[in-house]
């Protein structure tokens, strides 16, 4: 185990090839789309093999971490709906950026799963993943510009509805989102 | 994607059988429609006393070891989760009769074919291969 937060972890330690991604893809089939898998492994090969699993099936390779001899995966669940973007107010990464570099007071929320958020995130992003936003609002500021992210503008346009019509003023959607972000990134990964 | 994978299975030994299965469920547990055509030899991976005990090539017999240290699974395990993936299995009739092999000598869930059936998978395969 890791301290990174997922939906389920996955023990394929000391299994060979083709083991790890047998197994995986067994209980991959018990999560629901959008949920994350931990994956333990110990085969070598695993890393390369999830990655091209992921490519082909549709999932998310998030990333992997090696914590001595054991090396542990995560993958996000595909085949979420694709909704039409329906907030109304956007703004692009280019954008945001900017006003990043301006110094501006303003409030980055980063609404992905956690182990996503370990891996990369914009410095000073708050992280609450979008499954627990109707619990954790209460903490955010209703009146501070607010810049919704996620990967890839989806699951951030839903947080963006969810706030606007629980009081929050200016809230944007940040377009595409991390898929596309070149700015500066952090990893809570060491 | 969508992927479908042929394989012929035409040897009888272990490392054979590795090729075979390794693959097979391998590119099942990427959604791939998998079928395998067990013929000639191939059929021992899939007779209920040949599967279990299937010989190393003359002289490298020491690597039984290395199979036991790096916890490769039995090709008992590997053809459970195959059948369990939905790979198709076909073994070939021609080859069944000239080596007097029944149906019931075969393991559970083996469709018996002959080439035609599987040319009939394979044509529209995205990989063929040969073991």
């Amino acid at each position: 185990m890791t301290n990174i937060q997922t939906d389920k972890v996955l023990d394929a330690k000391g299994l060979a090839c083709p083991m790890p991604i047998v197994k995986t893809k067994k209980t991959i089939n018990e999560l629901e789309p959008g949920q994350v898998l931990e994956i333990e492994a110990t085969d070598k090969g695993s890393t390369a093999d999830l990655k091209a699993w992921c490519e082909n099936t549709g999932h998310q390779y998030i990333g992997t971490v090696h914590k001595g001899n054991v090396i542990h995966h995560f993958v996000r669940k595909g085949g979420e709906e694709i909704k039409e973007i329906q907030h109304p107010h956007l703004i692009d990464n280019e954008d945001l950026a900017k006003k990043l570099g301006s110094n501006e007071q303003i409030i980055i929320l980063d609404v992905r799963e956690p182990s996503e958020f370990a891996f990369n995130h914009i410095p000073g992003a708050i992280s609450i993943p979008f499954g627990e936003l109707d619990q954790r609002m209460s903490n955010l500021n209703k009146g501070a510009e607010m810049f919704v992210i996620c990967r890839t503008g989806n699951r951030s346009d839903l947080a963006a509805q969810k706030l606007t019509q629980s009081g929050f003023e200016k809230v944007f959607n940040v377009v595409p989102g991390m898929t596309e972000w070149k700015g500066q990134t952090k990893s809570l990964i060491t | 994607m969508s992927n479908k994978v042929a394989i012929i299975a035409s040897n009888g030994g272990l490392f054979d059988a590795y090729k075979v299965f390794n693959i097979a469920t391998a590119s099942a547990a990427t959604d791939a429609e998998v079928g395998i055509f067990f013929t000639f030899e191939g059929l021992n991976l899939i007779q209920k006393e040949a599967s279990g005990q299937l010989p190393l090539p003359e002289g490298k017999e020491h690597f039984q070891e290395g199979f036991k240290a790096a916890q490769v699974p039995s090709i008992d395990e590997l053809l459970l989760m195959a059948k369990d993936l939905g790979v198709k299995m076909i073994a070939c009739q021609m080859t069944m009769d000239v080596m007097n092999v029944k149906k019931e000598d075969l393991i559970s869930g083996i469709d018996v074919g002959g080439a035609v059936t599987f040319l009939d998978f394979a044509k529209d395969a995205n990989v063929t291969l040969t073991f």
